[in-house]
């Protein structure tokens, strides 16, 4: 449940490697820019050296074996940075979807550029407000796909989509897309926290191959799964970083003569948020762990763990621009930033509400 | 198989073997065993239980050997810890001495103090009690002011104390008391072990909201104490004071699992009494999401156990962590006794029902608000955290 030696090292290396390439700024001029690209190629080009796409992945599977405590520890540190890049779209998501639900061949075509970095992927599996095998719209006809997809992070930018379709017989598969193939219909969108999402129509569109069988169905539970507590680990990162700033803002900032850090209400707001904070990173790490050691209740651990997450990052985030005061609702300060990356995480992969009802029935309640 | 598989392995067994099927049930008031002079079983099993631990040095298994404790390292003690409870193992003996005042005598005691205190402690032959609050020192605790002067070869304590669970029934008590009335309040504190059966030693019990009288108020007038009594250095008690009360959050932050354990599943009780939809989840969909919002508290607070254990172990904990437990585990304790009642509606609103397992679940809700108060306060949790954790100013 906590780092090793190699994990602490990958953890640093990566977390000096962004504060270099990727500080929050960054975010801050790719959000600025005209034509509002997805990522800086520089960066993701930078974070593929380091091997960071290929982190979690076994050896024997060409990746660098650090498994989902490594790669969780990176996204940790990317939300503490807000930094742009198709990690979890492409590197997180989509590896999982073709490790989890392909053929061995497809495995073997497939992760190896994702793994490098020279393709990037992202799945497409929302129609609603979150993924639902039940009330899914897109269907396939031979090496067709129709329907609408919603909310696919990073749809733009991506050189092809993994598309939840239901066959005739209405088994679940996924059809894998070239993002320029004929009756694929892209509306890219910038949502408030200036990272790139886009809604996806799909009219007798071409597919490539079909990732099916009857591993789909609990694979992509798993992929979808592991996503969330990637997704969950970028938002312990990104609360982790609120705290902090919000404590050095109370060290620092005077009013009535002394810090306002010395103000009871305001330390115990924060003793509070801490407090929860801790019980969600330590529900992040067990989902982690539960990810490396293939436990079969994954399902309830990513339901806590964003359940908690997004509780508390939604909370941080507004505790920090309180106690910021006027600072607090400025532009210039960082803390805003968050805030919106907060309630975009929370919306996505499924809502605190969501997940809760999920964990509730999983556990017969 | 490592040294630890085989030592679970040994412990199953012997567990097994030793703990009687009667006590492997989770643990009502009436029938712990509590240390001391007028120490009563309440069965034979229990008895032979109690016995088997402690002749094993298990009531106490970290302590060392050479005190009667059982020896075991870290390791070793997380796994006998593991195996009671998998096996569902009741605590065999109970007592504060065990709990709060071993720990800080083997951080501070003299080697005389551990000899004749810890074997018997081990044993379940005294009975302690904490004598640390007054009727004016509560959360500023270093305020108080019963004081003890010093007559040579002994000390003359007068003044009172309150709050003191069970003294009505305890042999001995360690108490915080004043040596230096004209020092800053934390430097003229010196710590004491004083024997209740001294003369000028008294206690009145008082009545709970939970219908019990757990404390009493206890009263020093002009009670001897020898000077062998005193722990740590004269005027240096806080800090002996403050050693022990880490061990005592320790156990309050887990206090389901030595107080009364009333193991109610509240899904399955919510589910017995209440109504339930066709796909059988609860009809009452906002008591389903705070019952779920509970669950994953709870989970979440052993995985933070968890990996206070093992941060430890690797060295790389954040010492900010541990100072959380206490406030989120009685806080959690308290949530799910809310709940508890919620979902036994008119049927939780007596404590004298005719129905005793019922009793013992609303009487506990009753008496578990004492843990957000005892050993140390919500808020001073709260004041600790802030400025000690997160590091902002006093
Ligand atoms: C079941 C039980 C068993 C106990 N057993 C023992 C025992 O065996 N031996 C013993 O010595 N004591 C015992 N105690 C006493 C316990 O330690 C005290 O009750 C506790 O320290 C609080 O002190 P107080 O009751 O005087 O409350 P007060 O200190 O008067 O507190 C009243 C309220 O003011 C708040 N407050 C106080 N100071 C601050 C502050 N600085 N900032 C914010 N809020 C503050 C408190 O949080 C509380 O809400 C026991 C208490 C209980 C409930």
């Amino acid at each position: 449940m906590i780092l090793n030696e190699e994990q602490l090292l990958l953890r640093n290396t990566v977390a000096d490697f962004l504060n270099k390439e990727a500080p929050i700024e960054a975010l801050r001029m790719l959000r600025d820019k005209a034509d509002a690209p997805a990522w800086e190629p520089e960066l993701w080009r930078g974070l593929c050296e380091l091997g960071a796409p290929a982190a979690a992945q076994p050896e024997e599977q060409g990746g660098l074996g650090f498994g989902a405590m490594g790669m969780g520890a990176i996204m940790i540190e990317v939300g503490r940075r807000l930094s742009a890049s198709p990690l979890l779209s492409s590197a997180i998501f989509a590896q999982a979807v073709i490790r989890e639900c392909g053929s061995a061949q497809q495995i073997g075509q497939l992760l190896p550029d994702l793994l490098s970095g020279d393709a990037v992927a992202t799945v497409a599996c929302q129609e609603g407000t979150h993924f639902e095998a039940e009330t899914i719209r897109c269907f396939r006809e031979n090496n067709q796909l129709t329907g609408c997809k919603n909310l696919v992070i990073d749809a733009a930018s991506a050189d092809y989509l993994l598309v939840t379709a239901l066959d005739r017989q209405g088994h679940l598969c996924i059809g894998r897309i070239a993002s320029d193939a004929p009756g694929v219909a892209i509306t890219p969108r910038q949502l408030m926290d200036g990272r790139q999402y886009g809604s996806v129509s799909f009219t007798n569109a071409t597919v490539e191959e079909w990732l099916e069988g009857e591993q789909v169905v609990s694979g992509f539970a798993r992929a979808l799964d592991e996503t969330t507590v990637m997704l969950s680990a970028e938002m312990l990162g990104g609360s982790r970083e609120l705290l902090e700033r919000t404590v050095a803002y109370l060290q620092e900032r005077e009013q009535f003569d002394v810090k306002i850090g010395t103000f009871q209400a305001l330390q115990h707001r924060l003793a509070q948020a801490y407090c929860q904070l801790e019980l969600a990173a330590a529900s992040v790490y067990a989902a982690m762990n539960a990810l490396d050691s293939a436990a079969d209740n994954l399902a309830q651990y990513a339901s806590r763990a964003k359940t908690l997450t997004g509780d508390i990052y939604q909370h941080l985030s507004n505790e920090a621009v309180q106690m910021h005061g006027g600072m607090g609702v400025t532009d210039e300060m960082d803390i805003g930033l968050f805030l919106k990356r907060s309630r975009v995480c929370n919306q996505l992969l499924g809502d605190s509400a969501y997940h809760k009802d999920r964990f509730a029935t999983l556990r017969g309640c | 198989m490592d040294e630890r598989d085989l030592f679970r392995q040994e412990v199953r067994e012997w567990l097994e073997t030793h703990c009687p099927v009667s006590q492997r049930q989770p643990i009502v008031r009436e029938e712990q065993i509590w240390a001391g002079s007028q120490a009563t079983f309440p069965s034979a099993d229990a008895q032979a239980w109690f016995e088997a631990m402690r002749d094993r040095g298990w009531t106490a298994p970290s302590w060392p050997a050479e005190y009667g404790g059982g020896g075991l390292d870290p390791d070793q003690a997380r796994i006998l810890e593991q195996e009671m409870a998998r096996l569902r193992c009741r605590p065999p003996l109970y007592d504060m001495g065990l709990w709060m005042l071993g720990p800080a005598l083997l951080a501070y005691g003299s080697p005389e103090q551990k000899a004749t205190h810890l074997p018997r402690i081990v044993r379940g032959e005294v009975r302690w009690a904490q004598g640390y609050s007054e009727p004016g020192a509560g959360s500023d605790l270093a305020s108080l002011s019963t004081r003890a002067l010093d007559a040579g070869d002994h000390f003359v304590v007068s003044g009172t104390k309150i709050w003191t669970t069970r003294a009505d029934v305890a042999d001995w008590i360690f108490c915080l008391v004043r040596t230096d009335a004209d020092a800053p309040k934390r430097e003229g504190i010196s710590f004491l072990l004083i024997d209740m059966h001294s003369q000028g030693v008294s206690t009145r019990p008082i009545a709970l909201i939970s219908g019990e009288s757990e404390f009493c108020q206890t009263f020093f007038d002009e009670v001897k104490v020898p000077k062998a009594n005193l722990v740590g250095e004269l005027n240096e008690g806080w800090a002996v004071a403050k050693e022990l009360l880490k061990h005592e959050r320790k156990l309050m932050a887990t206090m389901e699992s030595i107080t009364e354990k009333v193991d109610v599943g509240l899904v399955e009780l919510a589910k017995s009494r209440l109504a339930v939809t066709d796909q059988g989840r609860l009809a009452n969909a906002d008591l389903r999401a705070r019952l779920a919002e509970h669950l994953m508290q709870a989970d979440a607070l052993s995985d933070l156990n968890e990996l206070i254990y093992r941060g430890m172990k690797a060295g790389q904990l954040n010492p900010a962590l541990p100072l959380t437990l206490k406030y989120i585990g009685t806080h959690e304790q308290q949530r799910k006794d809310e709940l508890m009642l919620e979902i036994l509606g008119a049927d939780g609103l007596s404590m004298m029902s005719d129905t005793p397992e019922l009793d013992r679940m609303v009487r506990n809700w009753a008496y578990n608000k004492a843990h957000t108060i005892a050993g140390g306060t919500s808020e001073i949790q709260l004041n600790i955290i802030a400025r000690r954790g997160l590091g902002l100013p006093e």
